[in-house]
């Protein structure tokens, strides 16, 4: 069966044009920074470091002390808090600048181009498209999105499109040029149902952790800044800071993130495993890419546990799962690409 | 690694492609020479032990009952064989006298250099031609020949007395034989 | 994730822009482990105190994080230098690369990193402690899995989640209300007097120790497959069989307590093995299926069964599977020595040189020549083309096979009792004659100078590599992994909270309802949220019988 010439053409523009589509994207999200009007709070409790409900009674935070950022005397902010205030009413939408819902638009748009973009290739070669390192990346930049859209879309954190935009174009850039392999068949090694399955949980996890570091850099940009603010230094909810998540939240969003996408990542560490034992023998043999897996799977684990001791949660957490991070995408780009292995199936060589 | 003893390559590993196994190029699990010696009342029954020798007529080991029988496992390929087989030639025919027959068994081998290499050491006693290694296979449940070259001693009742694990030495295998044909 | 060791939330300084954890105002602990902030000093200068020191360290959860680090860490050289299980002709080269580096690396075990001792240490260490916690924690929870919940505390106000209205019911009304209400979701309720005790979420510590317990079981698996499996390595050549003993492996790789006796007794005879490979377009010669068919008995006088092995696609005969893992070309030679003899008549097994053309390297040797040894060195071309004068393989399928070898006369260093490699030829005892290169089909001979011998290229044969695996500790593994797949999102969906409510009579003759909730290691946030709907749930039951003029107060 040959590959449709004509589909994977077209699949290779539909993806330029997500790229294309992106940028522009991620400069109205830029340029509502600069540009945008203010915009007051729906009444909601603005920037407390714990949002809360509507019922609060006695004993309520004004008690507790709270960390985060301090209450300044002006508090306008389009991040809404989360969870308490998720569901507020739909004429928040009106409180949105044009350029930032212009940059929704494009979102929206590029995403459909990115979509259709991997699907075609799909329908090109026949097979679920995620088969070389190429459809796989383009493959897990598009779960990237999508995840980073629901998130934005629950909890109206909008301003942060423009770092996932920005990391999206880039990852995407490097596919189309230096990663890029035409449409092809897959090697014997490959033509197994479990590459649906285990390159598909891989795919799905990667882009999750990705938008998880994303946040965290954000948070880490977050933190400082409300340190420095705490301490004087800064003046409170200048500029870029005002129309993101507070640092609390941010880190909540990143924990959550990790917690999506770390069991997805764990299935798919036994589904190759499993699929492993079928084509090589034995289901773990420190292959290069699986050692990395390992390591990755780890490190995260340490964020985990990170969260949960004293004295390791915030900045050193967030160090934790951007290192992870950093050991997934040296598995994905160095290991699988240049280290010898029964991973090597690439296509670049 | 369980491959005890292998006592190096003349040559490097060699270009092994990609999806052969990672092997040293040998191609067999060579031993140590350890021998063991196994006392009277508490020897296994050897199996029965049939097939075709290398000019082809019909052996097998019941035919040496009341004799005490060496069975060495051998290939002309196998180095160590090469270098244990004169001390062979020269035991088969030292302990002919006192009861003992020699046979050999033929692994992984074509005929052709098979019977160049009998002729070359002057191997006088008979070797059954086992391309598909079923005597090895029929000694499992008792005393294994677990390397290229053993070498298996069975009794006058038919029963496993001895073994080495690769490479025999005269000694090695002289003082089995010593035992066993003194009726230990 | 959860807090397998330290139950009760830190109260360590929060970093700013850190949520807090709601301090635990009741005053009690899931299990008695010591707080993560506090190290309880040794009772006194003895042995045991110090060992249950060193013991408590151990099981904590920093030591914990602290090694899962180092097996991280420890794992990085693994993966990046080459290791003498899986790339021994890797690590010799490694060495002659780097002579001055090389055997410090070597000492320190890098070069088989994932059998050395401090490795083995590092998760030997980590197992001892993660069943130091775990175990412990996993009887407390079946003696506690019925326990109520703790008694209200007196001033619910001071939680940090907390609501207070008044209502129209009687004390006891409401709280029956309250107590139906909790109960309908799933609550478990103890109840006294004025004051009601709600919690729910138990399954999270199950499921939490579920994970780690799988863990547990996944390294004893490893265990297992290393103690009593084995591997093995055969190459076998189309119309030849094998029987799995170790007389007939090429490579035998056994568990630490595995005898000979142990090996399953299949015999395997490889009738056929074909592949095909892409004949035009960008991927030109890139393999498209293998498949080697193959006859087989599990026991010596079994009836023969056939299967096809192929990639991803294994024999599993009693529990043990036989992979396919390569294959190649065995060119059939005969080898006429000086007086005439045939001395060899096999087929010869090469080693694919170029992986894309399949051109292949090997070597025959007739150490039983007479007058002298004759060995050969050269390549087997599937589909031999001349390019320019060099001669080249262009598809890995044999539509013109063809072979050119190099003669050598002389002692090939077999008869000292050294294993060699059968592919290749030690020259050193050994020199080339003098004739012109040939390039052989099949059927045509070469005659060696001086009457030394003839060389007859007769025909091809494929060959496979196969690898027989038998690992007990397969299946355990895998259940085991999928335990902890489950216990991980068990422990991630359930959150443990607990809501109070206390009602009693108020200064203006109504009943005062106070709700407080409590989350333990909300680490995640959104008990809010949830609290928040209760307690307007709660509120609207409350409501339901009584007058309008009911009031929050802040």
């Amino acid at each position: 069966m040959s590959d449709n010439l004509g589909l994977a053409q077209l699949s290779d523009h539909l993806l330029i044009v997500a790229v294309v589509v992106y940028s522009l994207a991620m400069l109205a999200y830029a340029g509502d920074f600069a540009y945008g009007r203010r915009v007051k709070a729906a009444g909601a409790a603005g920037k407390a470091a714990r949002p809360v409900p509507e019922l609060a009674g006695v004993g309520a935070s004004g008690g507790a002390a709270t960390p985060g950022t301090p209450e300044g005397p002006e508090q306008p902010t389009a991040a809404v808090p989360p969870a308490a205030t998720a569901d507020s009413a739909p004429g928040d939408a009106g409180r949105l600048g044009p350029l930032i819902r212009g940059a929704i638009a494009l979102t929206y748009l590029g995403l459909a181009a990115h979509v259709a973009g991997v699907i075609t290739r799909g329908l090109a070669v026949h097979r679920v498209p995620w088969g070389d390192m190429y459809e796989f990346i383009t493959a897990l930049t598009c779960v990237t999105v999508i995840f980073f859209v629901a998130l934005m879309m629950r909890y109206r954190a909008w301003h942060l499109g423009v770092f996932v935009m920005g990391a999206v174009v880039v990852a995407l850039g490097l596919a189309q040029t230096i990663i890029y392999t035409p449409a092809g068949p897959l090697v014997p090694a490959l033509k197994s149902y479990w590459l649906a399955i285990h390159v598909a949980a891989m795919t799905l996890s990667v882009g999750i952790f990705f938008v998880a570091a994303v946040l965290g850099v954000v948070y880490l940009f977050a933190e400082r800044y409300s340190r420095r603010a705490a301490a004087g230094l800064s003046p409170a909810n200048h500029g870029i800071m005002r129309r993101l998540p507070s640092a609390v939240e941010l880190d909540r969003l990143t924990y959550r993130t990790v917690v999506f996408g770390f069991p997805i990542w764990t299935f798919g560490i036994i589904a190759g495993a499993i699929w492993a034992d079928q084509a090589w023998g034995r289901y773990w043999g420190w292959d290069p890419v699986e050692t990395w897996a390992f390591i990755t799977w780890v490190i995260y684990a340490c964020f985990l546990h990170a969260r949960a001791t004293a004295g390791w949660r915030g900045r050193r957490a967030a160090y934790i799962q951007l290192i992870a991070f950093g050991c997934l995408l040296f598995n994905v780009l160095v290991v699988q690409t240049f280290l010898t292995g029964l991973h090597s199936y690439a296509g670049l060589g | 690694m369980a491959v005890a003893g292998v006592l190096g390559v003349a040559a490097c590993g060699g270009q092994i492609a990609a999806n052969t196994p990672a092997s040293n190029g040998n191609n067999f699990v060579s031993g140590n020479g350890t021998s063991s010696y196994f006392k009277a009342g508490s020897r296994l029954a050897a199996p029965a032990v049939s097939g075709s020798t290398l000019s082809g007529a019909r052996l097998s080991l019941s035919s040496y009952r009341g004799k005490v029988v060496v069975i060495n496992f051998w290939g002309s390929w196998c180095a160590p064989c090469r270098s244990e087989a004169p001390t062979l030639a020269v035991l088969s025919e030292q302990y002919q006298s006192k009861g003992v027959r020699f046979v050999g068994v033929d692994i992984r081998d074509s005929p052709a250099s098979a019977r160049a290499f009998v002729q070359n050491f002057g191997i006088s006693y008979p070797s059954l031609n086992d391309p598909a290694d079923e005597i090895a296979l029929a000694f499992r449940h008792t005393v294994p020949p677990a390397a290229i070259p053993s070498t298996l001693v069975i009794d006058r009742n038919g029963q496993i007395a001895g073994r080495v694990i690769g490479q025999t030495s005269y000694s090695s295998l002289g003082n089995i034989l010593a035992k066993v044909t003194a009726g230990g | 994730m959860t807090d397998v060791r330290s139950p009760q939330a830190g109260n360590g300084a929060a970093a700013p822009g850190v949520a807090e954890e709601p301090a635990d105002v009741a005053g009690e602990t899931i299990a008695g482990v010591a707080d993560e902030t506090e190290t309880p000093r040794p009772g006194g200068f003895g042995a045991v105190a110090w060992a249950r020191w060193a013991w408590r360290q151990l099981t904590s959860m920093r030591i914990a994080l602290v090694l899962l680090f180092l097996l991280a860490l420890g794992s990085v050289p693994g993966s990046l230098l080459p290791q003498q299980g899986i790339d021994p002709a890797g690590v010799q080269q490694y060495f002659t690369a780097h002579p001055a580096l090389a055997p410090f690396l070597n000492a320190l075990g890098l070069f088989n990193v994932f059998a050395a001792p401090w490795f083995a240490a590092i998760y030997l260490l980590l197992f001892v402690s993660l069943a130091g916690c775990v175990l412990p924690r996993s009887f407390r929870l079946a003696r506690t899995a019925r326990a109520r919940p703790p008694q209200a505390p007196r001033h619910l106000s001071r939680l940090p989640n907390s609501v207070r209205y008044e209502t129209a019911m009687t004390t006891e009304e409401a709280s029956a209300a309250a107590a139906a209400f909790l109960t309908r979701r799933h609550f478990r309720l103890s109840q006294g007097e004025g004051w009601l005790s709600a919690e729910k979420g138990y399954r999270r510590e199950a499921g939490n120790l579920l994970f780690h317990v799988a863990l547990m079981g996944v390294l004893v698996s490893i265990g297992l497959g290393g103690l009593f499996g084995y591997k093995a390595d055969r190459l076998l050549v189309e119309g030849t069989s094998f029987a799995d003993t170790v007389t007939d492996l090429d490579a035998y790789h056994p568990g630490h307590l595995v005898s000979p006796n142990d090996l399953a007794p299949f015999s395997l005879t490889l009738d056929k093995f074909s592949a095909s490979y892409v004949a035009s377009g960008p991927d030109r010669n890139q393999p498209e299926s293998f498949n080697a068919h193959v006859s087989y008995t599990a026991q010596p006088g079994d009836a023969a069964r056939t299967y096809d092995i192929q990639v991803n696609h294994p024999l599993n005969v009693d529990a043990v599977k036989v992979y396919l893992l390569g294959h190649g070309y065995a060119p059939v030679f005969r080898v006429t020595d000086g007086q005439g003899k045939v001395v060899y008549d096999q087929a010869t097994p090469f080693l694919p040189a170029d992986q894309s053309t399949y051109l292949s390297e090997g070597v025959v040797k007739a150490p039983d020549a007479k007058p002298q040894q004759l060995g050969f060195a050269g390549v087997f071309l599937p589909t031999a083309v001349d390019v320019s004068g060099q001669l080249e393989s262009a598809f890995p399928a044999p539509y013109l096979p063809a072979v050119s070898m190099i003669p050598y006369v002389g002692n090939l260093g077999l008869n000292n009792g050294v294993p060699q490699s059968v592919y290749q030829l030690n020259t050193t005892g050994m020199h080339r004659l003098a004739t012109p290169v040939q390039v052989l089909t099949p059927g045509q001979s070469m005659k060696l100078p001086g009457g030394a011998g003839t060389l007859t290229f007769t025909g091809y044969r494929q060959w496979v590599s196969l690898q027989v695996t038998y690992d007990p500790g397969q299946v355990p593994a895998l259940i085991s992994g999928i335990a902890a797949l489950a216990g991980l999102v068990l422990s991630f969906l359930v959150r443990r909270r607990r809501i109070f409510v206390r009602t009693y009579r108020g200064d203006s003759g109504r009943t005062v309802v106070d709700v407080a909730g409590l989350a333990r290691s909300d680490v995640g946030g959104g008990f809010e949220a949830e609290f928040g709907e209760l307690a307007a749930g709660l509120k609207s039951v409350h409501d339901h019988d009584s007058s309008p003029r009911s009031e929050e107060t802040e």
